[in-house]
């Protein structure tokens, strides 16, 4: 049986068009090839310390 | 392929050939974003637009720079009616990719008409308002509002399957079912539509104990009420179908209570249209009497005076009438010249008629040809006449028959007014019959008219000594 006020809790107010500026620069775009690169990184930094 | 590294582009071999950086795991995870957003496109082929929206974000998270996943991914969110996430991916395709990248034409599409900009956004704006009335328990106000949502953007998911849980919470299935298969056509495997389907269709085509349940919940006192198409049906149960004898008797009480309407309502509104006329009328009709009295009253007073005028003139006219009917005077008169023209000397018979007519009519009020006629005649017989009434006068003068004596000398002045003796013996005879005004003034007369004679002087004596 559905329970309107938890299927309501569900539906979020939708973004207005002035605030997809704010939206685009607060999006988080690290993907996983940054993660590889940061790794790749970070074993050579340690290497070179070793 | 560009390397991580470098930036040169990869060849098959698992390592660059610039750099020699390891790029083994690079390209199993670009290969892995290729295959998501491969199974992203193959799903919103058929229009499983969640599940597509979730193999490109999948893509994405492997591969942010995978233009062709975001440009993809913005294509969903816009067919399901988000319109903002959709700029968003587009703007980050373009500036990943400024040149011989699609999203810039998506952008341009939505931001060239000004109209359409500004009517996604109003839309946005209602959708957030709807959920502010959900909150507060304005269900029907979100139901209004959501429905204009769905007039200016029909594709609005999110907006459909608000509606829908309003109806459910409503229990008004069918209109559920419709916003529901609504969703289904724009996006066919929505999970969280699927659910609400579902659900809905449990109660709609309910087994025998979900059918217990609604029944249960339907019934309120003696009613069962369903859903047909947009209406609600409510029908009593255990409630016998009313009888002929019945319809008859409401047939009956409806008559009566038209009778009582007309009665009540229509007639006395009609009397007192009536009444108002008939008013009218008796005002206007009483207005023409007035103005007919005053007619007839102005009328009744010329033919009055007509009347007495008429009246009048019939007794002139008697007095001037004679047996015959002719003018009295004027046979006098005619009567007169006749015996001139036979013997002008026979001053006696001319002057009866004379006197007939001084004595019947003032000569001055007669026509211009009677008196010149009748001046004619008396300057032509005048001073005999008054010759002979002066000796008539003159003789009862002398014999103290005063009254005689002024008859005959009036007379004697009329025919003559130059008798200076006739007027001066009827101021003498006036005089000693005791009439002392006519006295004074014949005196005057004889002073005026004969001034500086003997008569003048006597009679200014007399006047001195009637003082």
């Amino acid at each position: 049986m559905i329970n309107f006020e938890d299927e309501l809790k569900k539906f979020h107010p939708s973004l207005e068009v002035e605030e997809a500026e704010e939206a685009i620069y607060n999006k988080d775009l690290t993907d996983m090839a940054d993660v590889l690169v940061k790794l790749v990184k970070e074993a050579e930094d340690t290497k070179t310390q070793e | 392929m560009k390397c991580y590294s470098c930036g040169c582009n990869l060849t098959e071999e698992d390592f660059c050939t610039n750099c020699g950086a390891d790029v083994t795991l690079y390209k199993k995870i670009m290969a892995v974003s290729n295959l998501y957003y491969n199974q992203g496109l193959e799903k919103a082929k058929v229009r499983d637009l969640t599940g597509a929206i979730g193999c490109l974000r999948q893509s994405l998270k492997f591969n942010k720079n995978n233009v062709e996943a975001r440009n993809l991914l913005g294509l969903v969110y816009f067919e399901t009616g988000e319109v903002v996430a959709a700029l968003s991916e587009w703007v980050i395709s373009k500036n990943l990719r400024p040149k011989k990248n699609i999203a810039g034409d998506y952008i341009d599409m939505v931001q060239a008409n000004a109209n359409r900009l500004d009517s996604i956004n109003q839309t946005i704006k209602k959708y957030n308002q709807a959920l502010v009335y959900c909150k507060q328990d304005s269900e029907d106000l979100a139901i209004i509002q959501l429905k204009k949502v769905l007039s200016l953007n029909p594709k609005f998911i999110r907006a459909h399957q608000l509606l829908a849980l309003l109806y459910i919470n409503n229990e008004e299935w069918e209109k559920a079912e419709k916003e529901l298969h609504k969703c289904c056509k724009i996006d066919s495997n929505n999970t969280q539509t699927l659910r609400y389907l579902k659900e809905v269709e449990k109660m709609l085509m309910p087994d025998e104990d979900v059918k217990g349940k609604k029944s249960r919940k339907n019934e309120t006192g003696d009613v069962v009420k369903y859903q047909s198409g947009n209406e609600t049906i409510i029908q009593p149960v255990n409630v016998k179908e009313p009888q002929s004898h019945g319809t008859f008797l409401y047939l009956g009480i409806g008559l009566v209570i038209g009778i009582a309407a007309t009665c009540f309502l229509i007639s006395p509104a009609r009397i007192q249209s009536a009444r108002a006329s008939v008013t009218e009328e008796l005002r206007t009709i009483s207005e023409q009497s007035d103005a007919k009295t005053a007619t007839i009253t102005e009328l009744q007073q010329q033919i009055d005076t007509l009347t007495q005028d008429k009246e009048k003139l019939e007794l002139d006219l008697e007095g001037y009438a004679g047996a015959n009917g002719t003018l009295q005077t004027m046979e006098y008169l005619t009567n007169a010249a006749q015996a001139y023209i036979a013997d002008p000397t026979d001053v006696e018979n001319i002057g009866g008629y004379l006197d007939a007519i001084s004595s019947e009519t003032d000569v001055a009020t007669t026509s211009e040809s009677f008196q010149a006629l009748y001046n004619t005649i008396l300057s032509a017989v005048g001073p005999t006449l008054s010759a002979q009434y002066y000796d008539i006068g003159n003789t009862a003068y002398r014999n103290g028959t005063y009254e005689e004596a002024i008859t005959a000398l009036q007379k004697a002045v009329n025919y003559d007014e130059t008798n200076a003796d006739a007027l001066y013996t009827l101021a003498n005879a006036y005089e000693r019959s005791g009439d002392t005004e006519n006295a004074r003034t014949t005196y005057g007369l004889v002073i005026e008219r004969f001034p500086n004679t003997d008569r003048a002087r006597r009679s200014q004596n007399a006047l001195d000594g009637l003082q």
